[in-house]
């Protein structure tokens, strides 16, 4: 079949240019720090950063440890409880309007102004209270997209699942929820850097000290900027891998998805 | 009427917004009856009812009065037996699923076991000619492809009836006339009644075994003309005068119908 | 709905009015029918805001009863004042002063810090816009750098803010700028990426019919451009800039944490988390003032917003 041959083109064709770009970027840091020898507590370069991380790679792999199951179980709990509550508002047509339109107003507030709360609630050093924060910050995302992808349907399709006498039960199983996916994959795609960055803030105001915003707050502190950055790298990577995972999960559970396939960007 | 009728429509009106000082009517005292294996057209200008004619036969739109019967049953329950298939203007596929699980659906909300769906949607993808399409995505295919699987999703529960609004309306021409072409070969394959709503006057010609005409403010039927042009009918058919001559004779019954209401 | 409903209802008036009067009245009629959903939503909006007040108050009444156990399972939070504050003492909070021996009380006190905030979120805002825009623009005319960039842009969101915050902070100090000029390139840094997505869907959001259109009257790039997608994505561009007004202000008050400036919502949230156990109705009380900011922050954008594109009927 063509169509892989096609595949392997596109991915080559897409995989290019981000490469090139980062060795764009990489070496004209590299070449600014040497050329104008920039100090390192302005701007470390990137073969010093790389050296930091080889160094402290066990010290930041422990950091990240603790990190990745924050940010894990509030990315989990967040939309488990988003999905939840919009299947249940969903339900209410005539409630679902304001009740969306309230979440929306809730989450232009900055949830991070959460985090010294929880971490008197549930403790400084315990998971809970940073998982806690990410949770709130991707439970709001999670919840409008859902609700609207459950809400929107086309009204063909529902004419025709009608015509088809088939009972509510069967129109949500068979339409609303293969309709929302797209819908709730967006959200959870906002959701893993939300929840990256909702963990680090919330150890920003006090964690475990084997945490990575700990870890990075503590470094730059010192100042070891060469060993901050190396864990803002990694901060960033750990963001990115979710992200990535989030957009696999999503390509293995709708293949049909256009937009996965079309070539428009 | 005819003893075999599989449709009956009597007494049959519509009023929107009825009982408010903007209430409209679509349809007013429609009688029709169709016998088993017909082939009927529905044609007629823009806003004379048609398709809310086809829909109410479908249990799809509630009448203000009058009564359907459709394979001896009220609509509803018609509906609830699945005597019909449905396919509307757009294919209205579902993107989620493969042409071979579309093809399915009607029987999954029935609770058909999976192995008897699944042989059935194969048949029918023979049917229409898309067998080796059948694990493509609805957006891997043209749109006359995608209307073809609607048809095949529409006979797959084997109804009785078959309900065409428009199906081929969004289609180019030549795609158009290909599928009114396969659309007669399912039809004597199946042997299902079809009600078939369009606006073309060719169209209802060539597939048609009766053209019911309809006219507009208040939507109601104005003749019924039969198409006795003989079956098989092919691309040929098109060229004959007796082909051509019908065409004429449907031309007059419109607009004799609708010359004098045109006018604003 | 409301575009369907209003032409009809115009035409059953006894005497066709001219165009314009036309014009004035369904748009009446529309906004009479938003006013009325309004309306509703608001007093959905009163009904939650009660029902997570009653709940506050319910929970903790239920833990002091019980001692914070149910059936032997102990409460996820603990229900003392420490932890949970009546909501009275709450907002009492506000009106009392917030230090002692000074009489500005705790909410002109935080309102005044909030402001300093929004004015960093709001040049945040406008900086990382113009920045966003522009990217948007670029990508638009040279596809193969959108390939190449965007992903790193995406990366780019990914970096957790307070870990570069610090950095931002110490580059403007060794040029020399003021702590707030920091605070507000993490709040533009945070701001632009929303804008350059909604922005470039929106650039290319014209359909086949309009873009061929102006290819037939032989328009230019920039007259394609000025006079087709830039209106073309304004409402896709107002989306986008909704995100990011939520973003810049969560810049800002992270970028405060780091910057050390002394003043800001941020900055004010830290001190009373750091004195809680002196006073924890206060940080609850900078809590819900920062909220209450950032919401209405985004309102006053979604007011502009509704006037920029009163003219357009879609949604």
């Amino acid at each position: 079949m063509p169509i892989t041959a096609g595949r392997a083109g596109t991915a080559a064709r897409r995989g290019l240019p981000v490469l090139a770009a980062a060795v764009v970027i990489l070496g004209t840091w590299q070449l600014a720090v040497r050329l104008f020898q920039v100090p390192s507590f302005i701007l470390p370069a990137p073969s010093e950063i790389a050296s930091a991380l080889a160094s402290e790679f066990p010290t930041i792999l422990s950091a990240s440890n603790v990190t990745v199951r924050a940010v894990l179980l509030g990315l989990v709990l967040g939309s488990v409880a988003g999905i939840l509550v919009a299947l249940v508002v969903s339900r209410f047509h005539k409630v679902a309007g304001p009740v969306l339109a309230m979440a929306v107003i809730v989450n232009c507030a900055p949830i991070v102004a959460l985090a010294p709360i929880f971490n008197n609630w549930f403790g400084v050093t315990n998971l809970a209270s940073k998982a806690g924060v990410a949770a709130v910050m991707v439970f709001f995302p999670v919840l409008v997209n859902t609700a609207r992808g459950l809400l929107q349907i086309s009204p063909l399709h529902l004419e025709l699942m009608e015509s088809l006498a088939a009972q509510p039960r069967q129109i949500s199983l068979m339409l609303r929820l293969p309709n929302a996916l797209p819908y709730l994959f967006n959200a959870l795609k906002l959701g893993s850097t939300l929840a990256v960055i909702g963990v680090i803030v919330t150890e920003y105001f006090g964690g475990p000290s084997n945490a990575l915003g700990v870890y990075i707050a503590y470094q730059a502190a010192l100042p070891r900027f060469a060993e901050a950055w190396a864990g803002i790298f990694v901060a960033s990577l750990l963001g990115l891998t979710t992200f990535g995972l989030i957009s696999l999960l999503e390509r293995l559970l709708m293949p049909w998805h256009e937009s996965i396939h079309s070539d428009e960007t | 009427m005819p003893e075999s009728a599989i449709i009956s429509v009597s007494g049959v009106t519509k009023e929107f917004n009825s009982g408010t000082d903007r209430s409209v009517t679509a349809l007013t005292d429609i009688d029709l009856s169709i016998a088993e294996g017909e082939f009927v057209s529905l044609l007629g200008p823009s806003g004379c009812g048609k398709s809310t004619l086809l829909r109410i036969m479908a249990d799809l739109t509630q009448p203000t009065g009058g009564s359907v019967s459709l394979n001896g049953k009220a609509p509803g329950a018609a509906r609830r037996d699945r005597d019909y298939g449905m396919v509307f203007q757009q294919a209205g596929l579902f993107d989620w699923r493969n042409v071979q699980r579309n093809v399915e659906l009607p029987l999954q909300v029935a609770g058909v076991a999976k192995e008897t769906r699944r042989a059935k949607a194969t048949s029918m993808l023979e049917l229409v000619r898309l067998s080796e399409f059948a694990h493509h995505f609805p957006w891997q295919l043209s749109g006359g492809m995608q209307q073809r699987v609607a048809i095949a999703r529409a006979l797959s529960a084997d109804p009785k009836i078959l309900f065409m609004d428009e199906p081929l309306g969004a289609l180019d021409e030549m795609n158009r006339e290909r599928l009114q072409g396969e659309l007669l070969r399912i039809w004597s394959d199946t042997r299902t009644t079809v009600v078939f709503v369009t606006h073309s006057i060719s169209e209802a010609v060539f597939l048609s075994s009766r053209i019911v005409v309809m006219s507009s403010r208040p939507g109601r039927i104005a003749t019924s003309i039969d198409v006795d042009l003989p079956y098989p009918r092919s691309a040929a058919t098109r060229t004959t005068p007796e082909y051509f001559k019908k065409v004429t004779e449907v031309r007059t019954a419109l607009h004799g119908t609708s010359a004098a209401q045109d006018a604003p | 709905m409301t575009a369907m409903k209003t032409p009809s209802t115009a035409t059953t008036t006894p005497e066709p009015p001219p165009q314009r009067e036309v014009a004035i009245t369904s748009t009446a009629l529309a906004r009479t029918t938003a006013l009325r959903s309004r309306l509703t939503g608001g007093v959905v909006g009163l009904a939650v805001l009660a029902f997570l007040a009653a709940l506050w108050e319910g929970y903790k009444a239920l833990g002091q009863a019980t001692g914070d156990r149910l059936l032997g399972i102990p409460f996820p939070v603990a229900t003392d004042d420490l932890s949970m504050p009546h909501l009275g003492t709450i907002l009492g909070a506000l009106v009392e002063p917030a230090r002692r021996g000074n009489p500005t009380s705790l909410g002109v006190y935080l309102l005044g810090e909030t402001s300093v905030t929004l004015r960093e979120a709001a040049y945040g805002l406008v900086a990382g816009s113009l920045l966003g825009l522009a990217l948007a623009i670029v990508f638009l005319h040279i596809p193969p750098v959108s390939r190449g960039l965007m992903p790193w842009l995406v990366a780019s969101q990914t970096i957790p803010l307070v870990a570069i915050a610090p950095m931002i902070v110490i580059w403007g100090g060794k040029a020399g700028l003021p702590p707030w000029v920091a605070v507000t390139g993490i709040a533009a840094y945070l701001a632009f990426f929303p804008v350059t997505i909604n922005a470039l869907r929106g650039l290319k959001s014209p359909p086949k019919v309009q873009t061929e259109f102006m290819r037939s009257v032989g328009a230019g790039r920039l007259q394609f451009l000025l006079w087709l997608r830039m209106p073309a994505a304004l409402p896709y561009l107002f989306a986008g800039l909704r995100l990011a007004a939520t973003a810049s202000v969560v810049g800002a008050i992270v970028g405060e944490l780091s910057a050390g400036t002394g003043r800001g919502i941020g900055r004010a949230i830290l001190t009373f988390a750091y004195y809680y156990s002196n006073g924890p109705e206060k940080l609850y009380a900078a809590v819900l003032v920062a909220a209450v900011a950032g919401i209405v922050f985004v309102q006053l954008l979604s007011w502009i917003e509704r006037f920029a594109l009163r003219n357009r009927h879609s949604r």
